[in-house]
């Protein structure tokens, strides 16, 4: 493991009304990586990049860069660069001055300057936009100068705050394999805000859920979206299923009255429970080989997947997506593998989850 | 036959009562005879009797002088202080101080210029062109003021906060992001400011001593000592120059409208080509 560029130790932000924005924030930040801090608007993740950035000081705990402390190091003096998710760019200036700012105020030579904005701004596709002013660009392109304009000052972190989420659809899918493509080209450590969780799954190394000023979970997308810590956690990574449900011994849970297969372990005997099923691991059969039973109550077709509601016998609502519809009979079976249960215990924290993830997998 | 809207006609009638004082002041600028009673012949001879007249281009010099000056201190110290007044935090105290600033610019110039007379009588300073500037200063700023927040209100603060980030100092945000993206403001503060130093008569009658006097007060005197039409010529000679102004502000912002117009419309077909 690198030593550690960014660390978070203990952060609180409390506001003079008394609004607790942030509390007991610990992140780890490593060199090179792509990280997302995703969160409902209002969890507290601008206010911890703002943090980084020098925007606005902590209550209390500390912020490392390379170790050291920089709590009171002013927003001018710190080796990052955030992209604004307005852009903030300057509207008195054009796109070349714009990106040259920061190259300005370092006082660099001139043809220093010029070749390192031409490169930075060939870096984002934009050459030949060099003499444009600010108004006569698009919102993609001017998403595209916020960037040059940051990197061109070779931050060691990048901060972004949400610049895609006023792009459309088409452009902000485009966006992220450019902005994943610079990052790998660029190997400095890239910290994304967003409230997109498709965005965040797709774009990062590492990805810290948010919400209420506490990070929830930490980890890799795929760590996320197959073992969420909680009913918050995986309601807003992906879609899911949740059930109430007891565990009955390791490996053995019980939901909607029925005893089922399953890979989780390490809790108490008939602790109660709460179980995850995401829609795409539910297969649709005929009615006698399902586990489960369910009568179909709305089928949408949704391009790529058929999006079927169904309702079981003690009124549960179950999603399935699914490649084909379903014909005839409104009564269908649903399968799923052990390995497709994933069971939650309730107030769990991440450390304690984290070890007993561990201890059974060891086994 | 086309019909006369009664709304056009109603704009032409206010307007030709609103000009006919001027023109008629003008119109007998040009007259051979002495008064404004008979139009008895055309002469140059008052314009020539005006630019004769010593001690009435430096009262004009004076005038200008006095609305450069005062415009420009009241420009900087407004400036700011509407810098000052878009940062409070609190939102009271934000519009009490607004408030306080607009209380001066509706209160009657009779009472601004008494209470200037006043205070410079209790202090000790001698009227004349110091203490004409310094009100003409004093009364100037709250227009500033008014002009200049709104665009400082406009200012994202992202743009301040992007300018740190990338290594700004307080000053060099100042400098580079803040006073460019507020001129507009600033100089409409300044031009209003301007116009005002120039043709204000009440505050300036209080403060001007003995030696010193301005425009405004000078035609007020000539005027009550009987009519002359030097008096007209003077006003002809300022409406003209005013109309230049006018005219020339309206090019000025042609100019600028048209060169966004045509930027935008360089956007558009950008974007109808990708």
């Amino acid at each position: 493991m690198a030593a550690p560029i960014i660390e978070l130790q203990g952060i609180t932000k409390t506001y003079d009304d008394g609004f607790t924005a942030l509390s007991n924030i610990n992140m780890t930040i490593e060199p090179g990586k792509f990280y997302s801090l995703l969160g409902p608007s209002g969890s507290g993740k601008t206010t911890i990049l703002r943090l980084i950035a020098g925007f606005t000081n902590a209550s209390s705990g500390a912020i490392l860069f390379e170790g050291q402390k920089i709590n009171d190091l002013p927003a001018n003096q710190r080796k990052v660069n955030t992209v604004f998710q307005n852009y903030a760019l300057f509207p008195h200036l054009d796109v070349f001055e714009n990106v040259a700012f920061g190259l300005n105020l370092q006082k660099r030579p001139k043809a220093e300057i010029k070749k390192r904005v031409l490169d930075a701004l060939k870096l984002v596709q934009l050459p030949g936009y060099a003499n444009r002013e600010i108004s006569e660009l698009s919102g993609g392109q001017q998403q595209r100068v916020a960037i040059a304009r940051a990197i061109v000052n070779e931050p060691k972190v990048l901060l972004l705050d949400e610049p895609l989420s006023a792009l459309d659809m088409k452009l902000r899918q485009d966006m992220q394999y450019e902005l994943r493509e610079l990052q790998q080209r660029l190997k400095i450590t890239f910290i994304f805000v967003t409230h997109d969780q498709e965005e965040a799954l797709a774009m990062s190394d590492e990805i810290f859920v948010v919400n209420d000023g506490k990070i929830l979970q930490s980890g890799t997308p795929v760590d996320i979206y197959d073992e969420p810590i909680n009913h918050f956690v995986a309601n807003f990574i992906g879609e899911s299923n949740i059930l109430p449900g007891e565990m009955l011994a390791d490996y053995q849970v019980e939901f909607v009255g029925k005893t089922f297969e399953c890979a989780d372990a390490g809790m108490k005997p008939n602790e109660k429970v709460e179980v995850v099923l995401r829609p795409e691991d539910l297969d649709v059969t005929t009615a006698e080989q399902g586990k489960l039973v369910v009568t179909v109550d709305t089928q949408l077709f949704r391009g790529d997947h058929f999006e079927i509601i169904g309702i079981d016998d003690d009124g549960n609502e179950w999603l399935i997506h699914s490649t084909n519809p379903v014909r005839g009979g409104k009564h269908i079976g649903l399968t799923f593998e052990p390995e497709d249960i994933h069971v939650m215990r309730f107030g769990e924290k991440e450390a304690d989850f984290d070890a007993r993830l561990e201890q059974y997998e060891e086994d | 036959m086309k019909k006369i809207k009664f709304s056009s006609v109603y704009l032409v009638l206010v307007f030709i009562i609103l000009y006919i004082p001027i023109f008629y002041l003008i119109f007998y600028s040009f007259n051979q005879g002495g008064n404004m009673n008979h139009f008895t012949g055309f002469t140059w001879a008052h314009y020539q009797e005006l630019f004769s007249d010593k001690r009435m281009l430096v009262i004009v010099l004076d005038t200008f002088l006095i609305a450069i000056l005062s415009s420009l201190f009241a420009t900087i110290i407004g400036t700011f202080g509407a810098l000052g007044i878009a940062g409070r935090k609190s939102q009271r105290t934000k519009s009490a101080l607004l408030t306080l600033n607009n209380v001066l610019m509706v209160s009657p110039d009779v009472i601004i210029g008494a209470s200037f007379l006043i205070l410079f009588s209790a202090l000790g300073i001698g009227l004349g062109f110091g203490s004409v500037l310094l009100s003409h200063i004093a009364f100037s700023i709250p227009i500033v003021v008014l002009l200049v927040l709104p665009k400082v209100n406009e200012l994202d603060p992202a743009l301040l906060n992007a300018a740190q980030d990338l290594g700004a100092t307080n000053w060099q945000t100042f400098s580079r992001v803040i006073v460019p993206y507020i001129t507009p403001g600033i100089f409409s503060g300044f031009f209003m400011a301007f116009t005002y130093s120039l043709d204000d008569f009440a505050v300036t009658f209080f403060v001007t001593g003995n030696g010193f006097t301005t425009l405004s007060v000078e035609i007020y005197s000539r005027a009550r000592q009987g009519i002359s039409l030097e008096i007209n010529a003077l006003s002809a000679v300022m409406f003209l120059f005013s109309l230049l102004l006018v005219v020339g502000y309206y090019f000025v912002n042609r100019y600028s409208h048209s060169r966004r117009q045509k930027q935008r419309r360089h956007a558009k077909s950008e974007v109808t080509l990708s």
